[in-house]
């Protein structure tokens, strides 16, 4: 197991960041999912000894974490937060980051400059971190967590602030990384990028682990659940009588601009939809929501199931 | 990633602090405090270069208190009140109190603290950019005011002192630095903490009689000044009376104890204790 919890729990004051979690993950990759303020950022910390366990133990790689400076020689930890020194450029902040680990300066240079490239800043690595965009400060964070040739890369929030291209070029490189033996512990609020990584999750919520294992047991326990989809449309009452044909719908309310229609059969519904609005039948639809993207809408369902 | 190389040995605490100096100085040199640094030292310099225009124009002679003064001796006054009184304790406070709460404020912190080297060794690291970092603004101002003030043709008979004052002015930043890097390191509101020590307790205890002045670092500093302490107020002549200077060698020993068992025990503080950044 590369982290193992056991009945552990922080508190901060009076309140509770995570509560008696027990859990193991395995080599691979492993997405630690929940909404914001579930109890993920403290469980990030915990794990990379930011944070001193208030009951039970933590081991990451078979030793404890907190006070074990050593063990960040074979931990590679990207942070949530936009935080850097801004004034130097993304080679002088990765080496310098690197040197921490005893590398000396050219090998530093070399280490930094090959991470660099592989998060694909090359062009860019002179330049001052300041002057970079979101999405690029977040690979100089990448560059600097992977740098060293961690074991164990972990990544909180890693994909945010990138556009769609540089997402996915981000989660071909975390799975070729789990290929080539880098085990990967990453968070994420966003149920389809940790979908896109691994099939492996933990799901967390008010503190506590609710559910481990398969993404897809995860995703069956929500489709049992009605999907709510939000319809803006000029002609509500027309698009309502269209679609209270189609048999997966459950119930339908109007709202100001539209209407709110709960489906058991989402993937149905929203090809039903998109014919609608191709055809123009009903008028124009202007724009097709859905709140069970929201993550904590999946954990309503979770936890009524 | 390619193939995992062979790492290199482990950090030890001396090579971490080290590598941690060299990440820290250029930051500190270059942060909006160094402006607040430069200001604090530039007015002395901008003082000096009045007297010096005052003194070549042989119009009026420099006087303090009314008496006709020459340049080594407001150099020597300056030093006391510029520098030994405001500055340097200042300085500890402003730097001292931020060695840990600057990186926390700005969450960069994370970075340092999940390597493989010890947090003291961090604390250490910057401490060191710290003293360098103000030791290279606030000695050229110390030279300049000195080469402003003092005539050339008392340089030589000067020159000891003068080198006496940068010594101890380094060493006032080495103490207080280090006793405010304690305080940063364990309390919660450390600059308040810091200036009512400097502005309140030292203030104090250098005026009453006894045992109290010898809980300051101001007492050890002073009395290694090779300049009569100027009598430029009620509370300067009290405490020009009451004065009992110790030894130069157990100022020395004394301040150099504060810095390690302070740095020490600041060390040991950032080790055991939690930093919950804010999201």
């Amino acid at each position: 197991m590369i982290v193992a919890a056991e009945h552990l729990s922080k508190w901060y004051g009076q309140v509770s960041g995570l509560n008696d979690v027990s859990v193991s993950v395995p080599p691979g990759i492993t997405g630690l999912l929940g909404p914001n303020g579930a109890g993920k950022s403290t469980f990030m910390k915990l794990v990379t000894g930011q944070l001193r366990p208030s009951k039970g133990q933590v081991r990451v790689l078979g030793e404890p974490i907190w006070g074990n400076p050593a063990l960040f020689q074979r931990i590679g930890f990207c942070p949530e937060q936009d935080a850097f020194y801004d004034r130097m450029t993304g080679r002088e902040w990765v080496t310098a980051l690197v040197g921490l680990h005893g590398f000396d300066e050219p090998a530093a240079a070399d280490a930094a400059a090959r991470a660099i490239e592989a998060v694909d800043l090359t062009e860019a690595a002179d330049r001052k971190i300041g002057s970079y965009s979101k999405g690029m400060r977040q690979r100089i964070k990448m560059a600097q967590a992977i740098a060293h040739q961690p074991e164990l890369l972990i990544l909180d929030e890693p994909l945010s602030g990138m556009d769609p291209i540089m997402r996915r070029r981000t989660v071909r490189q975390i799975k070729d990384w789990a290929r080539a033996g880098t085990s990967v512990l990453v968070s994420s609020h966003i149920l389809h990028e940790v979908e896109a990584m691994t099939s492996n999750i933990l799901l967390i919520n008010n503190g506590r682990i609710v559910a481990e294992g398969d993404v897809h047991h995860i995703r069956d326990l929500i489709d049992e659940h009605p999907h709510t989809v939000s319809i803006r449309t000029t002609h509500p009452h027309a698009v309502a009588r269209e679609l209270l044909s189609d048999e997966g719908v459950v119930s339908v309310r109007f709202d100001p601009g539209g209407l709110v229609v709960e489906t058991a059969r989402p993937d149905a519904f929203y090809a039903r939809v998109t014919d609608l609005a191709a055809s123009g039948q009903c008028g124009p639809i202007s724009e097709i929501t859905s709140p069970d993207d929201n993550l904590q809408a999946v954990f309503k369902y979770l936890v009524k199931a | 990633m390619t193939a995992r190389p062979s790492l290199p040995a482990l950090p030890t605490f001396v090579t971490g602090a080290v590598r941690v100096f060299s990440l820290s100085l250029s930051e500190m040199l270059w942060s909006r405090r160094t402006v607040f640094l430069l200001l604090v030292t530039g007015a002395p310099v901008f003082l000096a270069v009045v007297a010096r225009i005052v003194q070549s124009s042989g119009i009026v002679p420099l006087r303090v208190n009314g008496v006709a003064v020459d340049g080594a001796s407001v150099f020597g006054m300056m030093i006391w009140v510029f520098f030994l009184r405001f500055i340097i304790p200042v300085l500890g406070v402003f730097y001292g109190t931020a060695l840990m709460a600057d990186e926390i404020e700005d969450r960069t912190i994370t970075y340092l603290f999940t390597r493989p080297i010890r947090r003291g060794a961090v604390l250490v690291g910057k401490y060191l950019a710290y003293l360098v970092c103000t030791s290279l603004v606030v000695l050229p101002s110390v030279v300049l005011v000195y080469f402003l003030l003092v005539p050339f043709s008392q340089v030589a008979r000067t020159f000891t002192s003068f080198a006496i004052d940068l010594g101890l002015l380094a060493l006032g930043l080495a103490a207080y630095g280090a006793l405010f890097a304690l305080v940063g390191a364990a309390l919660k509101r450390p600059l308040v903490s810091g200036l009512v020590f400097v502005f309140g307790w030292e203030q104090v205890a250098l005026l009453v009689p006894g045992y109290f002045r010898r809980f300051t670092v101001a007492h050890y500093v002073q009395a290694l000044v090779p300049h009569a302490m100027p009598s430029d107020g009620v509370a300067s002549l009290l405490q020009s009376v009451l004065t009992d200077n110790p030894p130069a060698l157990v100022c020395l020993l004394v301040l150099a104890g504060i810095v390690g068992v302070t740095l020490w025990l600041a060390v040991s503080a950032v080790e055991s204790r939690e930093y919950v950044l804010d999201q």
